[in-house]
């Protein structure tokens, strides 16, 4: 039977009222639409929340950044197995506190290694939001690491790494990547298994404490949030950081992307994955977008030159080139890329080639540049379907530390970028080798069985490939 | 004290309302039959066109099985009006998506595009359902590509062919036991005539919904349909089908196949599961995600984990109506460790249904199971779809919540229940594939 409570109080009622009012303040303003909320807490770390209250779950996104002392990374290897260590759901066995708590959290979780940071990804419903400040606090505190799962995981590093991801991508952007910061802070070249198994657990706690840090990351939440409510949840789990190691001296980043040929070795009878990545300014510089139409003018679909050029001039059975863009912290990198056949690569070489120098003497049509813009503001809107689609650009705009309004995606644009704008940057960008006589720009990679695309070679030279190969 | 209840509770329930979990779905007919489903979102600035068939190629008689696995391919070959590929030009252009595919319950094609853009996928589509080319040449040309396409996957994939194979024997006597396209050898040699007379039933409005997601204005929107659909003629309304969920197998059956120059031997578990309009699958479900799914994996967990046996897992569910199969393939270069994994993977069937899961596993899986739920409905073309499978098993619209409810529901004997009656070895087929 349920009795009454004789202990109400007013005082509580108050209390009780005061805190629904609070709670209430912070979510009932925008029924319909995102609301921005951005706070440091005081052991550094930045807080944006996406307030939506339509969304039915939360989405939350840490970025850890790795662009921070060179000496903290001896090699890509460290980074992947702190990872590895830390997240992989197969070395979970002596299970650790963090995946005991990842899966009370839903388990619906997902790391990438981007080449400038690390981004943890994850989704649970609302009622599990009181828990997240907790799974915060155990990441940045992380001390489970265990010699036995770590031997395992240098053993099966490949196949590990491999599960569950497009790996000939991560692959090639980072090793485009390398190529294109002359002072990367890879000292030790690419990733050879070699690498890894010189790795070892010290190393990987050292990096963990000097990189998994409140200070040198940004936590994003998306959803049906009180931005107060998370605030002094986060405050009161987090840890206090330890001292900050002595800052060395960041050396000046310069850009690469002089043209390099690389064939990642991949024994295999699949057919290989050709990307080729060129450089772009930051998303927040203004430039970014003459480049983007630059580069959509070669490689879209279907107006592309270089789709419309497969056919007529090369016979080849015209394929789709897809594009994705990496936002980095100085710039941003075009990774365009698709499978083909031997013997359609080095015509498709040939042509991309062929079609970057025409832009000198084929300037950009008023119809290209039309399609172009028309693309990217469509593209903009599509996304829109995804729920993390408004994260990115509060990711770029943190990172540049850039107060710019989130980009146009309105007609407003055929005003910012005009077409003499894009032919200007695409010229110093794409007609650099006639007017200097300098060297072809765009890093290629080409993911596949090196010795069939060595074979399938009719007038490029095999010693300008550089072929990796473990 | 009353009163101060009463205050509190009226500051509580208009604050709980902002957290009521509803897609609204509202749906009219036009004259000439065809049901239009809106579901309205006016957070983005996108919108989803999706055309449903109730009508794939399990609807097709076993002589012609093959002939609606084409339209999936001669959908894009245009018209008087459209070049082939026109269609996905044009939404790629805008920065949209098409996407289409033929399965044996329904067929399905939308577009996901800029929501002014809307009625430029209506045009498509309608031009689409009015005529299509279905002439000898790209008839025939496709028949070729399909044929070809299968015909190296069969000659060159071994878990291809075992996976079809088991798939076949775990759902015989049922519309899904034969490919979707058909038999290999008799494709290339379907009649062109019976294509093109086929077509007829399958365009047919009265077998259509057509479903708009996303961001639109409900008179432009209205205005559009009308415009582009009104005048296309009126088609035979076909009695509504009615599913009939089947019962699980009666007898184990297991097959060996001895494969000269196999790298890997592998093994092959097909399971009968229940169909997708039974009560059951919600359960069965669960157990899928608790053994396979990536996220949680316990198979992966066990055989390599904690057996070390290193083995390669995959695993494929067939997301069927009436009945559906769910295969387990365990792969390995060492023979012996794939004897142990079998050993060990048949245990961990028992013993699904002799223990119950635990609270925490249950309440995990369940919170994985509705984040992916969610997702999907906030997704326009992934919402239409369900929209359009929900409408055809059952005539409903308004399903998300009763779902959530269901699947909030799901305890640990239910899903005992569920694996007593499917993880029984009477119910699975093995086949293992070794090494000769």
């Amino acid at each position: 039977m349920c009795t009454p409570n004789r202990n109400f109080s007013l005082p509580g009622f108050f209390w009780l009222l005061g805190g629904i009012l609070l709670w209430s303040g912070g979510s009932r303003e925008l029924a319909a639409e995102t609301r921005l909320f951005s706070f440091v807490t005081s052991k550094g770390l930045p807080v944006k929340v996406l307030q939506d209250n339509d969304m039915p779950f939360i989405h939350a996104q840490l970025h850890i950044f790795l662009d921070g002392n060179p000496q903290n990374y001896t090699s890509l290897a460290v980074s992947l197995l702190t990872v590895m260590n830390m997240f992989d759901r197969e070395l979970n066995s002596p299970a650790s506190n963090l995946m005991d708590m990842l899966q009370r959290q839903g388990n619906d979780y997902q790391v990438e290694q981007n080449p400038e940071f690390v981004k943890i990804s994850m989704n649970f419903l609302p009622d599990r939001l009181g828990a997240f400040p907790r799974l915060l606090s155990e990441i940045f505190n992380y001390q489970s690491f265990h010699l036995r799962k770590f031997n395992q995981s240098k053993e099966n590093f490949w196949s590990l790494y491999s599960k569950n991801r497009d790996w000939k991508k991560e692959m090639a952007i980072l090793l485009a990547y390398q190529q294109i910061i002359g002072n990367f802070y890879f000292h030790q070249g690419f990733l050879f298994q070699d690498f890894v198994s010189k790795v070892n657990l010290a190393q990987v706690r050292s990096f963990l404490l000097k990189t998994f840090r409140p200070d040198n990351a940004l936590l994003i939440l998306k959803g049906r949030i009180n931005p107060y409510f998370i605030l002094g949840m986060i405050e009161k789990d987090l840890p206090q950081p330890p001292p900050q190691p002595t800052k060395v001296k960041k050396e000046e980043v310069s850009i690469n992307s002089g043209r390099k040929i690389f064939i990642l070795n991949n024994i295999s009878p699949e057919l290989p994955t050709l990307y080729w990545f060129d450089t772009a300014p930051a998303a927040t510089d203004a430039n970014y977008l003459p480049h983007f139409i630059g580069n959509f003018v070669l490689f879209g679909f279907p107006g592309g030159r270089i789709y419309q050029s497969e056919k007529s001039q090369f016979m080849m059975t015209g394929y789709k080139v897809n594009t994705e863009t990496y936002f980095l912290k100085n710039f941003s990198i075009f990774c365009s890329y698709l499978r083909l056949n031997f013997s359609d690569l080095e015509n498709f070489l040939l042509l991309v080639d062929l079609e970057r120098r025409k832009f000198t003497a084929r300037p950009i049509e008023r119809k290209e540049y039309l399609d172009a813009l028309n693309f990217y503001i469509g593209r903009a809107q599509v996304e829109t379907n995804r729920f993390d689609h408004d994260l990115q650009g509060e990711v770029d705009r943190f990172v540049a530390r850039s107060a710019a309004p989130p980009p146009l995606i309105g007609p407003e644009l055929f005003q910012e970028v005009s077409i003499n704008r894009v032919m200007q940057v695409m010229d110093e960008q794409m007609g650099y080798r006639h007017k200097s006589g300098g060297r072809e720009k765009g890093i290629v990679v080409i993911v596949g069985n090196a010795a069939l695309i060595l074979n399938s070679l009719k007038i490029l030279k095999p010693d300008s490939f550089e072929v990796l190969s473990d | 004290m009353t009163k101060a209840r009463i205050l509190c509770w009226l500051v509580i329930l208009p604050a709980l309302s902002l957290f009521a979990q509803t897609v609204t779905v509202n749906s009219f007919e036009l004259p000439n039959g065809l049901r239009v489903i809106l579901s309205p979102s006016n957070d983005v600035q996108a919108a989803a066109v999706c055309v449903y068939h109730m009508h794939g190629a399990g609807n097709e008689p076993a002589e012609s099985r093959g002939i609606t696995y084409l339209y999936q391919y001669l959908m894009f070959d245009g018209n008087e009006n459209l070049e082939p590929y026109d269609h996905v030009l044009f939404i790629n252009k805008m920065g949209g998506t098409v996407s289409g595919r033929v399965n044996y319950d329904n067929s399905v094609f939308y577009e996901l595009l800029p929501a002014q853009e809307i009625n430029v996928a209506l045009w498509l589509e309608s031009e689409r359902l009015k005529r299509l080319r279905l002439q000898d040449s790209n008839i025939d040309y496709h028949k070729n590509q399909v044929f070809g396409r299968i015909n190296r996957l069969w000659e060159s994939n071994q878990n291809f062919k075992a996976q079809a194979w088991v798939n076949a024997r775990v759902l015989e006597g049922s519309a899904y036991e034969q490919p979707l396209y058909g038999d290999l050898n008799k494709i290339r040699f379907l009649n062109n005539d019976r294509i093109r007379e086929n077509y007829q039933n399958f365009q047919d409005l009265a077998n259509i919904l057509l479903i708009i997601a996303g961001k639109f204005d409900i008179n432009e929107l209205k205005a559009g349909i009308n415009k582009f659909f009104q005048d296309i003629p009126r088609g035979r309304r076909f009695p509504h089908p009615v599913f009939r969920a089947q019962n699980p197998r009666k007898t184990r059956l297991v097959k060996n196949w001895l494969v000269p120059g196999l790298k890997k031997n592998f093994v092959v578990y097909g399971i009968k599961a229940p169909a997708k309009i039974g009560y059951n699958f919600m359960y069965f479900d669960f157990i899928r995600y608790y053994l396979t799914d990536p996220r949680f994996s316990k198979l992966e967990y066990i055989l390599n984990t904690v057996n070390k046996l290193n083995v390669e897992i995959q695993s494929n569910f067939t997301d069927y109506m009436e009945s559906n199969c769910l295969t387990i393939e365990i792969s390995s270069s060492r023979r012996i460790n794939l004897e142990k994994a079998k050993y060990v993977l048949e245990k961990e069937f028992q013993s699904l249904g002799a223990n119950l899961i635990s609270n925490n596993t249950m309440k995990s899986i369940r919170s994985l199971m509705e984040i992916d739920f969610l997702k999907s409905i906030s997704q326009l073309e992934e919402r239409c779809l369900r929209i359009g499978e929900f409408y055809h098993m059952f005539s409903e619209l308004n399903f998300f919540d009763e779902q959530l409810k269901r699947l909030r529901k799901i305890n640990s004997y239910d899903v005992q229940e569920s694996a007593k009656k499917y993880f029984i070895q009477e119910n699975q087929v093995v086949l293992n594939v070794y090494a000769e």
